[in-house]
């Protein structure tokens, strides 16, 4: 008897098809979740700006989880792929890992762009405030208050 | 059942999109940045409706947001990137 036969391989795709439904419902969730984390604190920075772009960061950890959510769908497709469907069934399992398959490759570069302009923001505001502190501290510094001569 | 679960919370998440983008414009009056905000959230709608079972429909509007997504994106981060330059 055939692991197949003992198994029985509706049983083995009720099975698959359960894994399914909880991985791509895991994935889901994350997207989901990650969307109404970002709303809120969306609406909590709109309120009270802050000097550095913070729609930036609050884009990029939106891109986080849309990342984490896509590697779990895509599991989710994997998963589908042991139940052989039918042809159109097969086609639209294709299309949807296409998708999410280019759209985690340019989210994830798209991350890291906006980590190095994130960065190099935070660096062009830290320039003109250190530039702006420097005259008055030497200033105050010049009358007798400066570094004796040794 | 995770089709229409998944279905709402894409309705819900591009309402939250709409809002975010009108807030931001409204806020900051920068097209680009609410445009940018708008295409993440729906983006994130686009995923949400391809994990009930996919339509063709369904299928070429999700592509579609994300290859529209995809164009705004760069053409905005390349934008602020030449501003660091």
């Amino acid at each position: 008897m055939t692991l197949a036969e003992g198994f029985g391989e509706h049983n083995l795709e009720d099975v698959v098809n359960v894994l399914v439904q909880v991985v791509e419902a895991a994935g889901a969730l994350i997207i989901f979740v990650g969307a109404v984390i970002a709303f809120v604190r969306f609406l909590l920075v709109a309120f009270r700006r802050e000097g550095l772009d913070p729609f930036a960061r609050l884009r990029l950890d939106l891109g986080r989880f849309l990342v984490l959510g896509l590697e779990f769908q895509l599991a989710a497709d994997i998963l589908r792929t042991a139940v052989a469907p039918n042809f159109t069934e097969l086609a639209q399992l294709a299309t949807v890992a296409a998708i999410r398959t280019a759209l985690n490759f340019f989210l994830g570069l798209e991350i890291k762009e906006e980590t190095k302009l994130v960065q190099a923001d935070k660096a062009a505001a830290a320039t003109p405030a250190t530039g702006a502190t420097a005259p008055p501290a030497t200033g105050a510094a010049s009358p007798g208050t400066g570094p004796k001569p040794p | 059942m995770i089709s229409t679960v998944s279905r709402d919370a894409a309705l819900i998440v591009t309402a939250a999109g709409l809002i975010v983008a009108a807030v931001a414009l409204a806020r900051t009056r920068r097209a680009p940045l609410a445009l940018a905000l708008l295409l993440d959230f729906f983006t994130a709608a686009a995923l949400l409706y391809l994990a009930a079972p996919p339509t063709w429909p369904a299928l070429g509007a999700a592509a579609l947001t994300i290859v529209i997504r995809q164009l705004a994106s760069h053409a905005l981060t390349a934008a602020r990137a030449a501003r660091h330059r």
